[in-house]
């Protein structure tokens, strides 16, 4: 038996939940369906940075323009995600003179504020910034938490009547003939709220239309229904410092090239990145070189950051794309445009269009192109109200700011916390109950994980994305067992266990590429509490039950060497 | 696999606030100045003024050094009586690492925190714990506590304690009467929140400066051995005796003393944060112990809290012009003897009178962060006649003006709990202690009455013919 819905939605990316919520407040019954969490593609693996359009004001105006357009428009609508840094190119002795002036002039003609500023002027606003640092310019760039906005839209969608399921992926497009009429997903445990509990099962949903959201893994979906896409994944590595060493997003005042921007992202700083082509959006190399260049190179522009702790790191890939025939070799010249490929015009297949290309700054003016689009094939007209709708968390901001208590929190939490949920503040933090920190390093109250609960299940890792609890220092060294414990009695042992597994395996993940100095020793810290103290490297209580074989306590003693130089 | 940076704290401690010229705006292009013009015309984003933060302090990048053990909050004597206190990992690391450039709002708990340093010295990751508490609690000040508030007053004259003394030390004996008085003791605490549990440290007659100027300096003239004391305000006002026992101890090993003029360390104005008042008195102090150190002098304080201002806090806080020197500089006054002159063997076979028999010794926390937390019993072992115990790690709970303050009286008590069991099962009489507010919680929980060890060092050193000098 097959669900129905008007339009589905293929990803859950900042592409697939913009066009989910514009085409629900246009009235349209939708589905999106993402194969794990929201973001967990392409938009959860950015560095977050709001562009200003001053990264593409010499290389390509037209996306310069845009990029100014929706970053004004994001303040509005999305207040509570956004964080108006200000940016700054930065000009080293080496970097060309002539270069600088274009990019100044560029600026000026898409319509970015920008300013020159002397050298000392640029040191006195970042003090970290190397000494022969000599001009630079300033520009309205901005921070931007992927995930809230991304979560935003979904909940969004949701409260206009959409229907977004995680961990559904996509087994198979249904196509007849010439038309795609749908798709069947493999729930990983079950619809609905996720819960670890729940077993699996399959789902036909049928739509009239069915829009490719996924991204890089768009060629991937089109080939279910025989089509091609020549999508061409583009990694870059993004790594991530403890604290911020810089408050204003810093820009490499140069063409083209790895590791150029610094962006000062909630507690953190993230850098990046480089741009090399893969073949395999889920399996490519991760090397340890990556992470060094990106430290080294952009040590150039903030010294500090040679000896500053980093995090973790992590790889994205860009869905780049160009129509096959202009065949440009350097992924870093492919255009950052993006394209909609209406597959019935293309390659005369009904019901389906793939979106491919584009970037996190412009997704809801790609959201609306695609859902006029989307509207127009299916004779709907309904005006876009996403410009001036704000979303949930955004709404009367400045008004908010002012007659707000701290909901007894120590200010420092109440801050951060206000910060993140906007005007969602009130609704959630308010409670008669005790409203400990589960995350002291991000400052993360009981509350705001139980809401989140709320919203997603026993997905932790869900939670995560929502409020930031194991995202900083510790990398959930010390809360993820309180966070799971929050799962508790609502969700049972199992189901907990699996959950906390599930997040801490997460974390561990991008820890690996950050195992010197500082973020060694926490590490080092973080298994003496969990694998010893806790008990969770073989604990009786993990065994499979139902499989008495598999008894962690067989330990192969042959897997060791006798140490070096024995 | 990258390299562990060779000291990753180095810029987090000491890096000094950036405030050089570096390009001058006359160095730029004419292009530049007139698109800077442009742009100006042309666009309505105005930047944030950022410039005055340039100049302020910036801790999170110390943050890096904490991997969130615990450790400072299991040794936080504050936090261990007061459930309310979130412990320094919170008032330190975590709070500076949730801070972005623009937020003010340090959490008041900062003001809780007794700045005893224990954290400092605990943390088994080098975090600059108490940098970012004095820090914080100086923003919080700054920005948060109204300047007419009874509670900023109240902390102002307790932090300022060295502007009365004198006054007080003009008139002594009427100051010591009027301050003992009941009804003094219970309007202190009724208008300005000062407990009146406590008993004002009695002032006294002659000021240890004074009877320095009556004696005419040093008897000793030396261009070798040449030390500058730094006696602090409590040695001056209120115990000349240790500043005077200092002087002979230190002529009997033939140096020449120079007594520097001086203002309060602040010590006790980094724990209120007043940080404007610190920086003031530090220049003072920093500007005339280097000038003696020019002079070819060494600076000793025989007050614990104060040399650790000194030698932490101020290069730490401030950048004033010689801080580094002058902290490299200074010492405690114990343990320079034991340094540059074998104090031990000087000691051997020297007895004390029965004025001095057996004593509870604590360690002040200052003492034990400069890592002397082990030197009195050492240097005391050889001295005849004289028998001290160590009443362990405790924390004495007052902390300079903490313990002084109406609402932190009973913490203050509680932390102390420990140390006064243990005086009291020392089975000695009497108190030994290196800091002015240990030894007056010291008497104020037994009863006892406390000496400073470079008392007993002169005794031992010296002998009873000193006491025929203070006339």
């Amino acid at each position: 038996m097959a669900t129905e819905t008007d339009v589905l939605v293929l990803g859950g990316g900042s592409t697939g939940c913009g066009i989910a919520r514009d085409l629900a407040m246009r009235g349209l019954e939708v589905t999106l369906v993402e194969r794990y969490n929201l973001t967990d593609g392409t938009t959860g693996r950015m560095h977050g940075l709001l562009h200003s359009g001053g990264r593409y004001a010499v290389s390509d105006r037209e996306s310069a323009t845009e990029c100014i357009e929706e970053n004004e428009i994001l303040r509005n609508i999305a207040g509570h995600c956004v964080e108006m840094t200000g940016g700054l190119f930065v000009k080293r002795p080496e970097d060309s003179d002539s270069y600088f002036r274009e990019k100044l002039e560029g600026c000026r003609e898409c319509g970015i504020p920008a300013r020159a500023l002397s050298g000392r002027e640029a040191r006195e606003r970042e003090p970290y910034l190397a000494e022969d640092v000599s001009r630079a310019i300033e520009v309205p760039d901005g921070a931007v938490d992927p995930f809230r906005l991304c979560v935003a839209n979904a909940l969004d969608a949701e409260a206009h009547g959409a229907r977004i399921e995680t961990h559904a992926e996509v087994v198979d497009l249904l196509r007849e003939g010439a038309d795609v009429y749908g798709v069947r997903v493999r729930h990983d445990s079950g619809p609905g709220r996720r819960n670890h509990g729940t077993s699996g099962s399959t789902e036909e949903i049928t739509a009239e239309y069915v829009v490719n959201a996924t991204g890089a893994w768009a060629g991937q979906i089109a080939a279910m229904a025989d089509l091609e896409v020549e999508v061409r994944p583009s990694k870059g590595v993004m790594t991530i410092m403890n604290v911020r060493q810089v408050d204003t997003v810093i820009n490499r005042c140069r063409p083209k090239g790895d590791a150029d921007i610094i962006v000062p992202h909630e507690t953190t700083a993230i850098l990046g990145t480089t741009d090399e082509e893969v073949t395999d959006p889920d399996d490519y190399p991760e090397a340890e070189w990556e992470v060094d260049t990106m430290i080294d190179t952009l040590s150039e522009l903030v010294p500090i950051l040679s000896e500053a702790r980093t995090l973790r790191s992590f790889w994205g890939v860009r869905p780049l794309y160009e129509p096959p025939e202009r065949g440009t070799a350097d992924p870093t010249d492919i255009t950052r445009d993006f394209f909609l490929l209406d597959h019935d015009e293309r390659d005369g297949v009904s019901g389906l269009v793939s979106i491919v290309g584009g970037k996190f700054t412009t997704y809801r003016a790609m959201a609306e192109e695609i859902s006029d689009f989307v509207c127009g094939k299916l004779g709907v007209r309904a005006a876009c109200p996403t410009a001036e709708e704000p979303l949930p968390g955004s709404e009367n901001l400045e008004r908010l700011e002012d007659g707000m208590d701290d909901f007894g929190l120590r200010s420092p939490i109440a801050r951060r916390s206000k910060q993140r949920l906007g005007s969602r503040s009130r609704a959630v933090l308010e409670t008669d109950e005790p409203n400990p920190v589960i995350c002291p390093c991000e400052g993360v109250t009981r509350a705001e994980v139980r809401d989140a609960i709320a919203q997603s299940g026993s997905d932790l890792n869900a939670v995560r994305i929502r409020t930031r609890a194991s995202m900083g220092n510790c990398q959930g060294g010390f809360c993820c067992g309180p966070m799971a414990n929050e799962l508790h009695p609502d969700y049972d042992e199992v189901t907990v266990r699996r959950a906390l597994d599930e997040l801490f395996e997460e974390r561990w993940k991008g820890q690996r590429h950050a195992l010197w100095g500082e973020q060694l020793s926490q590490a080092m810290l973080n298994y003496a509490l969990h694998a010893t103290t806790m008990n969770r490297d073989r604990d009786p209580a993990s065994a499979d039950p139902s499989d008495p074989e598999a008894d962690a306590a067989s330990l192969e003693y042959a897997a060791f060497d006798a140490g070096e130089g024995r | 696999m990258r390299a562990e940076p060779s000291n990753p704290l180095e810029f987090a401690r000491t890096r000094p606030i950036e405030g050089g010229e570096i390009m001058s705006d006359a160095e730029r292009s004419t292009d530049e100045r007139e698109s800077s013009e442009r742009s100006r015309d042309a666009g309505e984003f105005e930047p944030i003024q950022v410039f005055p933060e340039a100049e302020e302090m910036d801790l999170r990048p110390g943050a890096d050094d904490c991997y969130k053990c615990s450790t400072c909050d299991t040794n936080c004597p504050v936090a261990e009586v007061d459930d309310e206190f979130p412990g320094p990992k919170f008032q330190g690391p975590e709070q500076w690492r949730l801070k972005r450039k623009d937020d003010h709002d340090v959490d008041e708990s900062v003001m809780k925190c007794s700045n005893c340093m224990r954290c400092d010295s605990t943390c088994p990751s080098e975090v600059p714990l108490s940098q970012m508490h004095n820090t914080a609690r100086g923003e919080y000040v700054e920005q948060n506590m109204s300047k007419f508030s009874r509670e900023y007053l109240r902390n102002r004259i307790l932090a300022n304690y060295r502007r009365l003394a004198p006054l007080a030390a003009a008139f002594p004996r009427t100051a010591n009467v009027v301050m003992g008085l009941s009804i003094t003791r219970w309007l202190g605490e009724k208008t300005l929140g000062i407990t009146s549990e406590r008993e004002f440290p009695e002032f006294a007659t002659e000021t240890f400066r004074e009877w320095w100027a009556k004696r005419n300096g040093s008897n000793v003239s030396n261009p070798d051995k040449r030390v500058a004391y730094f006696h602090g305000c409590y040695a001056n006002y209120n115990t000349p005796e240790v500043a005077k026992a200092l002087v002979r101890v230190y002529e009997r090993f033939g140096y020449e003393i120079v007594v520097p003029e001086q203002h309060c360390s602040g010590t006790p104005m980094f724990a209120n944060g007043m940080l404007e008042d610190a920086r003031r008195s530090a220049e003072t102090n920093v500007r005339e112990l280097a000038s003696a150190i020019d002079d070819g002098a060494d600076v000793v304080a025989s007050c614990s809290s104060c040399s650790m201002s000194i030698r932490q806090e101020y290069p730490e806080l401030f950048d004033v012009d010689g801080t580094g020197d002058v902290a490299a500089n200074t010492w405690d006054a114990v343990e320079y003897l034991r340094v540059h002159e074998d104090l031990e063997s000087a000691l051997e076979g020297t007895s004390v009178g029965p004025e001095f028999d057996e004593f509870a010794y604590h360690a002040p926390c200052h003492a034990r962060n400069q890592g002397l937390d082990g030197q009195t019993l050492e240097v005391l072992d050889v001295v005849e006649g004289v028998d001290v115990t160590d009443v362990g790690d405790s924390c004495s709970g007052i902390s300079g003006t903490y313990g002084w303050k109406e609402e932190n009286y009973e913490t203050s008590m509680k932390i102390g709990e420990e140390m006064f069991e243990h005086m009291s099962e020392a089975g000695a009489a009497a108190g030994l202690t290196e800091c002015p507010t240990c030894s007056m919680q010291m008497e104020h929980g037994t009863g006892y009455e406390i000496t400073h060890t470079l008392e007993v060092l002169e005794a031992a050193l010296v002998g009873p013919n000193a006491a025929t000098e203070s006339t």
